[in-house]
């Protein structure tokens, strides 16, 4: 009990409630409070991000942070702080600063603020507590709380499109959420619930459970690939856009959708390890599936007009890429999967965010619209192609390191297929996306003028609290990949990560 | 037979009746009855119990007797119910639901907040 | 035994007191007089329950110093004593509700109160079959004339309640004398070590089963709940969906898993299982399709009570403690839970002047701490973790999960799972409807608000402490 005490096991506690806590008291703060509502904001996330910080030099000195209290038999709360851990809420940190503000820039003069700054707040809680859950049992804990606080955020605005948006939100989310609690408890039965372990714990009950171990593998995906948009759990996804921008970009960027993703990875290196996995022959239907998900959500976005949705299908892909490196159990194709995690977040939020842009300053919705946008917005365009240009996997940004190490993974454990569905993909991707960045540097501004025009007299060229996150995403999605070589970059990191999940 | 199996069945078929008029009507005073009877059927088995062994079995004569204190104070409350009820079932005005007469207000005053 | 008992007698005695009292005591010092008496119950109940916990084993006594078998046994035990602390906490908690928020109740609720309470702490102590069945009446009687507190649009089904209250206590005297007639005792644990599976004996049990699957609103004998539920006044609702349709289901435990012989048990225990799927799917389709949020929340109950059933029907079948421990954490969830979502439901229709479910369009904006409350309880009836209801559902899941023959049962609770979920979420995704706001005609009360809070919050906190009231309960047993 001693343990209790120390600032190491208190730290993961204290990440959580340092969004947790801003988050109850601006449920309390009075709609007008503007002021006092980001003071609370930025108090919370400028701690977040010190205590990461903390942590994250602790990590790489050896340091462990493991709280642990009693809740199930044999099944304690445990928050872990590992690294793979926190490569997930070094990024979720990062990018609810961005989010903060932009949301902030983004909501001006609209009501039910408290309501979801806090919501918004209590999900980063959620998310990050799903990224240090040091077993099982906590991270299923996690990850319905996660469920529960995006829902008000997903119907946020109240319209009868946002309410069913939210109900198909909920009736997915729910129902993987139970599959996973069958899937978790089905394991629980059979090996109980010990700490995540690099390499697994489940492979001295190979011989004897089997088919148990099975189900409880599928179960679990199954409840997973809900948030993780595998196909055919995918139709939620595209219908949550009608939430306000930075919710959308919450959602696909960090909380919801990585979650999944981070869910599988956990289960498959943490919870079975890739030798059992392997032997039970669970890896290559997933790989299947991963790879039936990258293609058919790309040739899905090819075929709409609503930007948002277009990014929605996208975002459906590019996860799966995590998916498809968990699957393809080598190391080199698992820091593909890790570092893809945080590249398609720095991506994606931007693209989220620019789209957003354009929506706010010109009431531009649909890719027709978006001709001559480059002129009128350079700032904004120029962050969107960096972030289209990235999921396409031109070098150097980040996406195309990802790339380039799912496909040496996957020449490594002898699947040559995916490198070309990988470059399938990749056609894909810029057939969807160079058409958005040739428009809207090279197509003419409708003759007319713009159909409304928000901040024309603005020192830039719109609210800057909706341009600097926009930027400041672009700006690391860059950098990460630029600097990829460096050990503090994401994939240094990864491989760190790796090189002690395949030590065993 | 003997004497005990006599009122053993008598007990049963008085209750079983009970039971059926219980069943087949929906007169709250007829159902009440249906209730006693089968009260009385079950008292009667009991008693009947009692005389299983000589001297009879005082347990089962003191639980009648409670048995009976309940029943008739269950009875007397049922009555006062049952009176009440029927007294009031005529006058129930059907005043409309406050939802209902919502429900037709238009879709005109939409959340403020409804940018796309 | 000795705050057991004064756990017990403290209510008895006030409802002697209120009731002879009558019209000279206020009606604001009458609700103040029943509080306090909860309260005291409650610190009684609690030492009681340290007193069992330090013994770690039941606590007979034997009524006026008779011996056994003549005598009428009361019985502490961990169980009975953790009830008593839980009757006693919910009586405090819709006491105050009220009391002191704006639903007004009659002076006649206090003294029922008191009663009603008197005779539920009777009833966990109670060891003896006879004994049991004046403690049923009791809590029947009481019951429906508290349903009948609600006026005269209540009388009529406050009076089918009670024909067919009387109907179930009918049945299980029967089945007593029958058990009485065959083995010449009324104790539970004389009973216990003799019964075999005759005829008689299986009559008997069957009866009994009856009529007690009646008064506890058990699928397929519900029909008369949620009416009757619907109807009392707010308080009254939250009384008997939260603790008096509990009763019954303790008796019944205590006879299957006491009294009846194994194979018998473990004969019946499927078919009590199975009815308890069915419950949970098909009170849940009731609860999904009713217009009116009180019926829903009523309903509600009928599928939750399916879990405690299939707790119980599987408690018997594989015989296995853990599902002992299932039975009693859903009944404290759940009575947890219920309390918060009927005071909820209470403090928004009044506040929005609307029975109907539609009318909560806009909640979360105008009544948000209620529609706050009701999210959460609604969260344990689902069972998220880390609340109550998880708890429950977890260790109900356990042994059903450990071999692959009983896999079938986990998709029951699976089903029952998503049931829930759909018609808890029907509830809160109409509450977050802006376009269409239902504006409230009074303000909201603070006090009732956030008095409907509290249980959802026990329990989600019931996570805490839920390894040591697992180990509580499955460690003294019975």
């Amino acid at each position: 009990m001693s343990t209790l005490f120390t600032w190491t096991s208190l730290l993961p506690v204290l990440i959580i409630l340092s969004s947790l806590i801003p988050g109850l008291l601006i449920f309390a703060t009075p709609e007008h409070a503007r002021t006092r509502r980001t003071l609370l904001n930025m108090t919370g996330i400028v701690i977040k991000l010190i205590l990461v910080a903390l942590m994250l030099a602790g990590v790489s000195q050896g340091l462990t942070f493991r709280f642990e209290i009693p809740f199930l038999p044999s099944a304690p709360l445990v928050l872990h702080g590992d690294a793979l851990s926190l490569q997930f809420i070094a990024l979720s940190s990062i990018l609810w600063l961005a989010t903060t503000i932009y949301a902030i820039g983004y909501l001006e003069g609209s009501p039910l603020r408290s309501r979801f700054f806090g919501y918004f707040s209590l999900c980063v809680s959620a998310t990050v507590g799903l990224a240090l859950a040091g077993n099982l049992v906590t991270f299923l804990l996690f990850y319905e709380l996660l469920t529960l606080s995006t829902f008000p955020l997903v119907v946020h605005r109240g319209t009868p499109a946002a309410l069913k948006a939210g109900r198909v939100y909920l009736a997915y989310t729910l129902g993987g959420g139970t599959l996973l609690m069958m899937g978790v408890a089905l394991l629980h039965s059979l090996v109980t619930t010990p700490d995540f372990t690099a390499g697994g714990y489940v492979l001295a009950q190979i011989e004897d459970s089997s088919l148990g171990l099975q189900i409880a593998f599928i179960l679990m995906i199954a409840g997973l690939g809900v948030k993780a948009a595998l196909v055919p759990l995918h139709s939620w996804l595209p219908q949550a856009m009608v939430a306000p921008a930075p919710v959308s970009a919450l959602l696909h960027a960090v909380a919801v959708v990585k979650a999944g993703a981070f869910g599988i990875i956990r289960v498959v290196y943490d919870v079975y390890g890739v030798e059992a996995s392997t032997l039970l022959a669970l890896t290559q239907p997933l790989l299947w599936l991963a790879a039936v998900t990258m293609i058919y959500a790309s040739i899905r976005a090819l075929q709409q007009q609503d930007i948002k949705r277009r990014l929605a299908f996208s975002t459906v892909s590019q996860v799966s890429y995590i998916t498809l490196g968990v699957a393809l159990a080598g190391p080199i194709a698992a820091v593909g999967a890790i570092v893809h995690l945080v590249h398609q977040g720095l991506m994606k939020v931007t693209l989220f965010f620019c789209a957003g842009n354009f929506a706010e300053t010109l009431g531009i919705h649909k890719v027709q619209e978006m001709d001559g946008l480059g002129q009128r917005m350079p700032w904004t365009m120029a962050a969107f192609s960096v972030g289209a240009l990235g999921m396409i996997g031109v070098p150097p940004v980040a996406g195309f390191i990802s790339k380039i190490y799912l496909g040496m993974g996957a020449l490594e454990v002898g699947q040559p297929w995916v490198v070309l569905l990988l470059a399938g993909s990749a056609l894909l991707n810029a057939a969807y996306f160079l058409p958005l960045l040739y428009r809207g540097w090279f197509g003419k501004p409708p003759a007319d003028g713009w159909q409304k025009d928000n901040f024309k007299n603005h020192r830039f060229e719109t609210h800057w609290m909706l341009l600097m996150p926009a930027l400041f995403t672009a700006l690391l999605s860059l950098l990460v990949g630029i600097f990829a070589g460096s050990i503090l970059s994401p994939l240094g990191w990864s491989e760190f990560i790796v090189s002690r999940e395949f030590a065993q | 037979m003997t004497g005990l199996q006599l009122y053993l069945i008598l007990g049963a078929a008085v209750f079983l009746l009970g039971l059926h008029a219980l069943l087949m009507t929906t007169d709250s005073i007829r159902r009440l009855i249906a209730v006693n009877l089968m009260g009385a059927g079950i008292f009667l088995i009991m008693v009947a119990l009692a005389g299983r062994i000589s001297p009879p079995d005082p347990v089962l004569h003191a639980l009648v007797v409670t048995g009976l204190v309940v029943a008739i104070s269950a009875t007397a409350f049922a009555l006062r119910l049952i009176t009440a009820a029927a007294r009031i079932d005529s006058g129930q005005s059907a005043i409309p639901d406050k939802a209902s007469r919502l429900a037709s207000k238009t879709l005109s005053d939409v959340a403020e907040d409804s940018r796309p | 035994m000795t705050y057991a008992l004064v756990s017990l007698s403290i209510p008895l005695l006030s409802a002697l007191v209120l009731m002879l009292a009558g019209a000279r005591l206020s009606k604001r010092n009458a609700g103040i007089m029943a509080i306090l008496t909860s309260l005291l119950s409650l610190v009684a109940a609690w030492f009681c329950l340290l007193d069992v916990a330090a013994a770690n084993q039941s606590i007979l006594l034997n009524l006026g110093g008779w011996e056994n078998g003549l005598a009428i046994r009361l019985r502490l035990s961990p169980l009975s004593s953790l009830l008593l602390l839980f009757a006693a906490f919910m009586h405090v908690l819709i006491g105050i509700y009220a009391g002191f928020s704006r639903q007004s109740v009659s002076r006649d609720f206090w003294t029922l109160s008191c009663v009603l309470h008197g005779s539920l702490a009777a009833l966990w102590l109670s060891a003896d079959l006879f004994n049991l069945y004046i403690t049923l009446e009791l809590l029947g009687l009481t019951a429906v004339a508290m349903v009948a507190l609600a006026g005269k649009k209540a009388y009529k089904p406050a009076s089918n309640y009670l024909i067919l209250s009387l109907v179930a206590s009918l049945f299980y005297l029967l089945g007593v004398a029958l058990v009485y007639g065959r083995y010449g005792s009324l104790d539970v644990v004389l009973l216990g070590l003799q019964t075999q599976s005759d005829t008689t004996t299986r009559i008997a049990l069957l009866v009994m089963t009856a009529g007690l699957m009646l008064k506890a609103a058990l699928w397929p004998l519900h029909l008369w709940l949620p009416a009757a539920h619907a109807n009392a006044p707010t308080a009254v609702s939250a009384l008997l969906s939260g603790l008096v349709v509990k009763g019954p289901i303790f008796i019944l435990w205590l006879l299957w898993s006491e009294v009846a012989p194994v194979d018998l048990a473990q004969q019946i225990g499927p078919v009590l299982a199975v009815a308890g799927m069915i419950a949970l799917v098909a009170g849940g389709l009731s609860a999904m399709r009713s217009p009116y949020l009180k019926t829903l929340v009523a309903y509600s109950t009928v599928a939750q009570l399916g879990y405690a059933m299939m707790a119980l029907g599987l408690l018997m079948t594989w015989q296995l403690p853990q599902m002992h421990v299932a039975l009693w954490l859903f009944v404290i969830a759940h009575g947890l839970a219920k309390a918060t979502l009927f005071l909820a439901a209470g403090e928004m229709q009044t506040t929005l002047g609307t029975k109907r479910v539609s009318g909560l369009r806009g909640a979360t904006q105008t009544v948000p701490v209620a529609m706050f409350a009701f999210a959460v309880a609604g969260g344990s009836l689902i069972g998220l973790p880390p609340s109550g209801g998880f708890l429950a559902k977890w260790v109900l899941l356990e042994p059903m999960l450990s071999s692959p023959q009983n896999w079938p049962w986990a998709f029951g609770v699976l089903l029952g799972t998503l049931v829930s979920a759909a018609y808890i979420f029907r509830v809160v995704a109409i509450s977050f409807d802006r376009a269409r706001i239902n504006p409230p005609d009074v303000r909201p009360d603070r006090l009732g608000h956030w008095l409907a809070l509290l249980p959802a919050l026990m329990v989600w906190g019931m996570a805490l402490i839920g390894e040591w009231l697992i180990e509580f309960l499955s460690g003294g047993g019975v």
